[in-house]
Formats: structure tokens, sequence, C-alpha cells
């Protein structure tokens, strides 16, 4: 299939448009933000190896002309140990292609900065698996004070764009949490494909890994549990024929009542299971994890804190809890902001400002929405949005939120 | 008047011709967003044609019964009631606007003089009581002939009201309001046949309903994660089957279909069938998923098929065959190598609708550029007519269009660039006994017939 554009004007023209469904009439279509997803996915697949196999290559390059000692530092950059890290953060903390030998001292430092955030990502990533709050229910239940959040409460979240690690860890088949088979042939060294596709059976030829990690994400996969969605597993759930209320033993209820405040008509509905929606009510007695806003907070919170090449950023960020603050319901952010932005990266192409801009819209509006944390002792200094498209390319964090807010 | 088996004849054999019949709605170039019908459904019997569209509006055509002097009017149909079925809403709790828009009509079967109807918007499903008036009561005892309350002093005599004629009147009134039991957007409304169910569908889950409770319903199937970052497919159609009251189906945004059995557990989370082809993984690409989502499932009339709908294709499957349809017709594969530029503007994200003719011979689904397709199920041919104006003189013959991929273009070929993507048409339906269709394009709704009739 011929495609006239590149994965970074996809990535920009994706974004895009899951802004603009956030004004438009009707409410946020699902189906639709899903299937954007699944393309940003796609493209930022595409991007992430192109920009890895580019890094790579200069690292080769570059340990041919380092003494032995540095070259240790390399490889075990490049390692099959770390491959998936490496695909997601990797080569992204490149500067501009044009500059990139003078930059390569910096590079180097970029990406043990990128490492050691996607290591903290990962050990939050496991704090949250092993005390699996649904989210839905936490954004819910936290969701009075914004407006907006009520719709983010049901509409959060999109599984396309989870980091790769998180999925396997559930040990199900979740078939888009996988890097999927790279849409492009692409001349990778060996651990690059083997990093974009750990588990997916159906990987086409080209990715074909001799050495294939089979460890491409242990540290989670091992130690989280395969903390199941799935409601089968729960005990407490009746799933006989018309359930009785007295069968439902520990579980609360098996309706949803809503009252219409406009007509003041009531409408039941009965539920096989209703699990999420019962949390959701955040006063349920049964269910042993409450209203888990707190925690959750707390870990989006934290998620916010570390972004890579922060340094680089310079000085005169505007107050980040402005952000913070932005009003329930949506209203449309602030276009000078996109001024500001790009005078921090003037090396990027005017799409990469597009991209980080919507970014940086995303992160800082999500975390007003959902946190319910004043931005107090969390504000993350200079995150107000003064990002680089190619940063945000590197964050997961940012991509997950940028679903999630809806 | 009911061709044999309707619609059996070959969709482009050379002994039937599609001939233009009638055409509803405004000719200005400047379509109001609210016109542009959403839904088309004709009732179990064909005389009853119904369309709703943006602005939350229903529009009913009834067949005029065939004249023996006017043999040429061949059944037309003429409007017989319009009436508001939904008004924007507004969400406080969420800060949401909730579209007019009708997504779907269905009919319910007649049982008496009257005629009902289920409509739904995003969120509320209403039922609507069409009767006719056509009589009226006169010499009422407590009040005057034009409504003032008599001086009771002043009655004498007691008298019984007679039933007078007068102009038929068509009336429209809500009987029931089926409320607040959907989270996300209601894609789908199907009528059970035991006539006394029906299930509505939205993104996540799909609820049953009694036709006379309006406040409760049952959650049938429910696909929302415990972790709404885990969502990976959402539900996009469904509808039951036409004879077991028992089977569902509903299709998913991965371009898979899965069979469902209410008898097997209350919440039919676990499918009894499961129907997806294998994706061919050379063919992949940015837009794989997007190009695979089923847009819509309809059972044949027989109930031993289904089809659905994604974005290049239409697919026959056999509901005892799982792995594989048995039919795929390609509706436009010449767009896979736009998809980019179909992505940008949004038409990629279109909800092509397809239906079957009355005896399952035929298969019909829409197009760009206002073309729609045929195909013919038995003689294995397809065929693509155009609905514009221009070829809309009375009972003019439809043309076949065709649509030149590449190299040189031949005479009366129209190259894909020249396509217009912005007059699709995404709803049609076809006469449950004969040969006759209709087809919304934006808009308008042209109704076509076939030649012999």
């Amino acid at each position: 299939m011929e495609c006239a554009l590149d994965a970074q004007s996809l990535i920009s023209i994706s974004l895009r448009k899951i802004h603009s469904s956030r004004t438009q009439r009707g409410g946020i279509k699902l189906h639709k933000n899903l299937l954007v997803s699944y393309v940003l996915r796609n493209a930022r697949q595409l991007y992430l190896s192109e920009r890895y196999a580019e890094l790579y290559r200069r690292q080769q390059q570059q340990q041919q002309q380092q003494p032995p000692h540095h070259q240790h530092q390399h490889l075990a950059y490049a390692a099959p140990g770390m491959p998936a890290s490496a695909a997601d953060f990797g080569p992204l903390q490149l500067g501009g292609g044009g500059d990139a030998e003078a930059r390569e001292p910096a590079a180097r430092h970029q990406l043990h900065q990128l490492h050691q955030l996607h290591q903290l990502h990962l050990q939050q990533q496991l704090h949250q698996h092993q005390h699996p709050a649904p989210r839905g229910c936490a954004a819910a239940a936290a969701g009075a004070p914004a407006g907006g959040a009520g719709a983010l409460s049901e509409l959060a979240g999109c599984a396309a764009l989870q980091p790769p690690h998180g999925a396997p860890h559930r040990g199900q088949p979740l078939e888009p949490l996988q890097p999927g088979p790279a849409p492009l042939p692409l001349p990778l060294p060996p651990p690059a494909p083997a990093a974009l596709c750990p588990r997916d059976p159906r990987a086409p030829a080209a990715c074909s890994a001799p050495s294939a990690p089979p460890g491409a994400a242990p540290p989670a996969a091992a130690a989280s549990p395969p903390a199941s969605p799935a409601p089968a597993s729960s005990p407490g759930f009746y799933r006989g024929a018309y359930p009785a209320p007295s069968d439902f033993g520990v579980h609360c209820s098996s309706q949803t009542t809503v009252l219409d405040l406009d007509t003041h008509v009531v409408t039941t509905v009965e539920n096989g299971y209703l699990h999420q929606d019962c949390c959701a009510s955040a006063h349920c007695p049964c269910c042993g994890q409450g209203a888990p806003g707190p925690g959750l907070a707390s870990a989006a919170g934290c998620k916010r804190k570390y972004y890579p090449g922060q340094e680089e950023e310079d000085d005169d960020e505007e107050d980040a809890g402005e952000l913070g603050a932005e009003p329930p319901g949506g209203a449309p952010f602030a276009p000078c902001k996109r001024a500001r932005f790009e005078d921090f990266c003037p090396d990027s192409s005017p799409d990469a400002s597009n991209i980080s801009n919507l970014i940086s819209i995303f992160g800082s509006g999500f975390s007003g929405l959902v946190s319910r944390q004043p931005d107090s002792s969390e504000q993350p200094p200079p995150l107000n949005g003064q990002l680089c498209a190619k940063q945000a390319l590197a964050s997961l964090g940012a991509w997950t939120r940028a679903i999630v807010a809806f | 008047m009911a061709g044999a088996g309707g619609g059996g004849c070959p969709a482009g054999g050379n002994d039937f011709q599609w001939c233009f019949s009638q055409v509803k709605g405004a000719i200005d170039e400047d379509v109001a967003e609210a016109d542009i019908i959403s839904t088309v459904e004709f009732n179990y019997s064909g005389d009853l044609l119904a369309t709703g569209d943006k602005g939350g509006r229903v529009v009913i055509f009834q067949r005029e019964q065939e004249n023996k002097s006017r043999p040429h009017s061949r059944g037309e149909y003429n409007v017989y009631s319009t009436f508001q079925s939904h008004e924007p809403e507004f969400d406080y709790l969420k800060s949401l606007e909730i579209e007019e828009k009708i997504n779907k009509i269905r009919w319910l079967p007649q049982q008496n003089a009257a005629h009902f109807l289920l409509s739904t918007n995003d969120k509320t499903i209403k039922l609507w009581k069409i009767s006719e008036r056509d009589k009226r009561a006169e010499g009422y005892n407590l009040k005057d002939e034009d409504g003032r309350l008599r001086d009771p002093f002043r009655i004498t005599a007691l008298r019984v009201p007679i039933l007078k004629p007068m102009d038929l009147m068509v009336e429209a009134s809500p009987r029931r309001i089926f409320a607040n039991a959907h989270t996300y957007h209601i894609n789908s409304i199907s009528v059970n046949s035991d006539h006394e169910t029906y299930l509505s569908a939205d993104d996540l889950r799909i609820n049953l309903w009694h036709l006379e409770i309006t406040d409760r319903s049952f959650n049938i199937v429910d696909i929302k994660p415990a972790n709404m970052e885990e969502l990976t497919e959402v539900i996009t159609a469904a509808e039951f089957h036409p004879h077991q009251c028992n089977v569902f189906v509903y299709s998913s945004s991965k371009g898979t279909i899965r069979l469902c059995d209410m008898r097997s557990s209350a919440l039919c989370d676990r499918h009894s069938k499961f129907f997806e082809e294998p994706e061919d993984p050379s063919s992949r690409s940015f837009f794989s998923e997007i190009i695979s989502s089923i847009s819509d499932v309809k059972f044949s009339h027989s109930g031993r098929y289904m089809m659905s709908r994604d974005y290049l294709s239409v697919k026959v499957w056999d509901l005892n065959m799982e792995s594989r349809p048995l039919e795929t017709h390609q509706v436009h594969e010449y767009l896979r190598s736009k998809l980019c530029s179909l992505y940008e503007n949004d038409c990629i994200f279109d909800k092509f609708e397809c239906c079957w003719n009355g005896s399952d011979s035929a298969i019909m689904t829409g197009s760009y550029n206002n073309f729609f397709r045929m195909f013919d199920r038995d003689t294995r041919r397809d065929v693509t007519l155009e609905a514009s104006r221009e070829s809309s003189k009375p009972r003019a013959s439809l043309k076949p269009r065709k649509v030149c991929t590449g190299g040189k273009r031949k005479k009366d070929e129209i190259s894909v660039d020249s396509l217009d993507f912005n007059k699709k048409i995404l709803h049609t339906a076809w006469h449950p006994a004969d040969s006759v269709i209709a087809v919304a394009a934006t808009n308008n709704l042209y109704i076509f017939q076939d030649k012999i009739n």
C-alpha cells in the first residue's frame, strides 16, 4: 500500500483527530477514537523502529571508533537484554537528524536517562498491576470535580497505546498491546525486530529475530501476577440463569439503576455482573478496593514526574498549576502556548511542534482532570508542555494519558 | 404486482433492469446537516418505508395501492407521516450533548390497524405508534362542536355521538420511552422474532428489553474491560436471528462476529460461535484495523446466512462455518491505495450498511460518488449503479457505472480521483418481497424499481 504520509505526519494527524473529537457534538465517539489509536500505535511503531535502527547504526559506527571500555557502555544499551525498553525509548532522544554527530555525546546521556525512566515506568506498572484498581472506576470516583471527568470515567483509556510491557504481564494474548509486526520491512539489525515483536505469533518474516530474547519483558512479567480483568475468575459472581438477588452473595448488586434528573425516569439494568459499575458508585461496601482514588492518582501523578530531557528546557516556564486547573468540560486550550513552545524547539519541524503541542495539551489537561491531588508537592516543574515531539514520542506515559483522557 | 420471489432475477442480467422511480428530498446544493438521512427501513410488508435523519425526524412513506386506471403509477411511495422523534439533549452530569440523530429505525410486525416502530438516537429508544384517524365523533353531550363546554342546565336531552368521516389524519404518538440504559452510543436495535422483546447495542454493552417495560432492561453482553486502557474492541452492530428467538449476533471493530445463545447463560459473554477470517499478513498497513472493522451485520431472511460489511468488502457467512466466509465481494477495492487520504478526510470511518433482497439471492451496499453496488449470489455478477439527479427521468433505466482503476480511462468510466467522497451512500433498503429498493444519498431518498414490474 502506498502511503504518501510518513509516520510522523500520521501521528500528527491522528492526534489532531483525537483532540478535535473532544469538542465534537454528541460526545466522544469511543469507536472512532479506538481506531485512531490503532493508527497511532502502528505509526509510532514504525517511527520507533526507524529511529532505533538509526541509533543502532550510529552506535555501531561509534563503537568502531571508541576505545574498548566505552564499548561496554554502548553495548549495555544495545544489548538484546533490554530490547523492549530500547525500542520504546532508545532512539528517540536523538536531536535533529542533521546534527546527530554533534549530539552524540549527549545521546548516550539521554539513553541513560531513558533507561532510568523506563525502569521507573516498569516499576510503576508493576505497582499498578499488583493493586489493580479499575482505572475507570477510580476516575469515576474521582470524577466529581470536573464535569468532563464523568466522561473520562467511562471513556478512559485505550489498550492500543499501553506500553508493550504492560500487556504480556497479564498472561493474556492481548494483541494490540504487543508491538505488532512493523508495517514495512526494515533493514534492522537482529536485536531490533525481536524488540518489536516479542510475542506476536503472527509476526511476518520481516520480524524474524534469530536471537529473539524470550525475556523481552522479563522483570515485569515475572513479578506481576496475571491480573486478569476477566470476571470469570472472580469469586462471588453468579453466572447461572437469571440471577436472584440472594445468589449474589458477596457482591452487592446485580443492577444498575439510573434516575434521570430531568424526567425523573428510573431505569434499571440487570446484569450478570457489574463489578466496575458497582465500584464506580464509590460507595460499594463489598468491594475491597473501596474508592481507589488516592492510590491511583498518585500513580498517575508519579508518572508525570520523570520526563526525559528536562534539563534541555529553559527555565522560564509557566506555572504548571495553571494548566492543571483546566476547567471541566474541556474548554479549548489557549493557543498561545503554541508560540512559546516553538521557541524551545527550534529544530523541530512544524508537524513535530503540532504533535508536541497536542501532547502537552493532553499531558497538562489530563492531570488536571483526573488527579485529585492539587498539584502542590507533586508539581513537576518544567512539565507544562514544553516538550519536543521526539521526547513526546519517547515517553509512553504521554500516550497512555492522551488516550486515557478520553 | 409482487415479482416472483422478488429480486430473484439476476441483478445485472439482461432481463432485469433497475429503473428510476422516485426521489424524495430537496434539490438544492446546500444541504442542511439536519436533513441528511441517517437510516432507511421498509416494514414487514413493504408498504411502509421509514427514514430517519440527523435532525431527529422520522418520515414515513406509504405505497399507493395499484390502480388499474393508472397502471404506470406502479405503487409509488408518498409521504404518510412525519414527526419529530428525538430532540437534542444535554447530559448535565457529564457535560455531554446527546445528538438527536436517528441511528436506527426498526418496524414491529403489524398486529392491528396501527403500525409500530422503534427509533433510537445515541441514548434513548422510543416506541412510536402510527395510527390513522379517518372518522370523527360528533354530537357530544357535554361539549360543543368546537370543544367548549356546554352549560349543564341547557342540556335537556341525551344523544349518542355519531362517527362521521373526516380527512385522513395520521398520528404518531410515543408509546414507550426506553431511556438511561446506555452509557455509550447506541449503534443497533433489533426486534426479536417473539415480537415481545428487542435488543439495543452500544459500543460495549447489549441490553435486552421487553417492549412493555421501560424501567428495566437486562444486560446480556458486556465487553467493557475492568481497565479501560485495555480496551481493544467495541461492538459495532447486533441483530437477532430472524426465527430463533434465543440467538443473536454481534460484530466487533476487530472484524469478528459472535453468535450468542441466550439459553446458555444470562450474560452472554461467551459466544456460541465465533466468525473470523484470518487476516492476510501481506496486506498489513497502518489502517488494517480500521478497514477490518465491521460496520453492519445482517441475517438473511432464511436465517441460514448472515452478511457483514467492512470498509472495502461485503462477506456472506454460513452460520455453520466459522472459519471463513462463504463469499467475499469487493465493493471498492480501488480505494485500498487511497486509505491515507481517506483517513485524512475521515471517510475511512464511514459506516456502510448492507441488505439482502427478499429471496436472499442478491445483496446490496453503498459506496462513494453516490454509487451503490449489487451482487447476485447465484450468477456471481455484480453491478455498480448511481443515484443521481441526472438519471432521474421517470422509468429511466439505470446505466451500470464503472470505476477506472488505472491506465487508460475508457469512455463512460470514472477515475478514482474524480470520485466525490462527500456523496456517500451509507443506507440502503430492499423491499422484503418486490424488486424495489430505497437508496439514501445524503438528503435525498431514491426509489428504484425493476422494469418487469
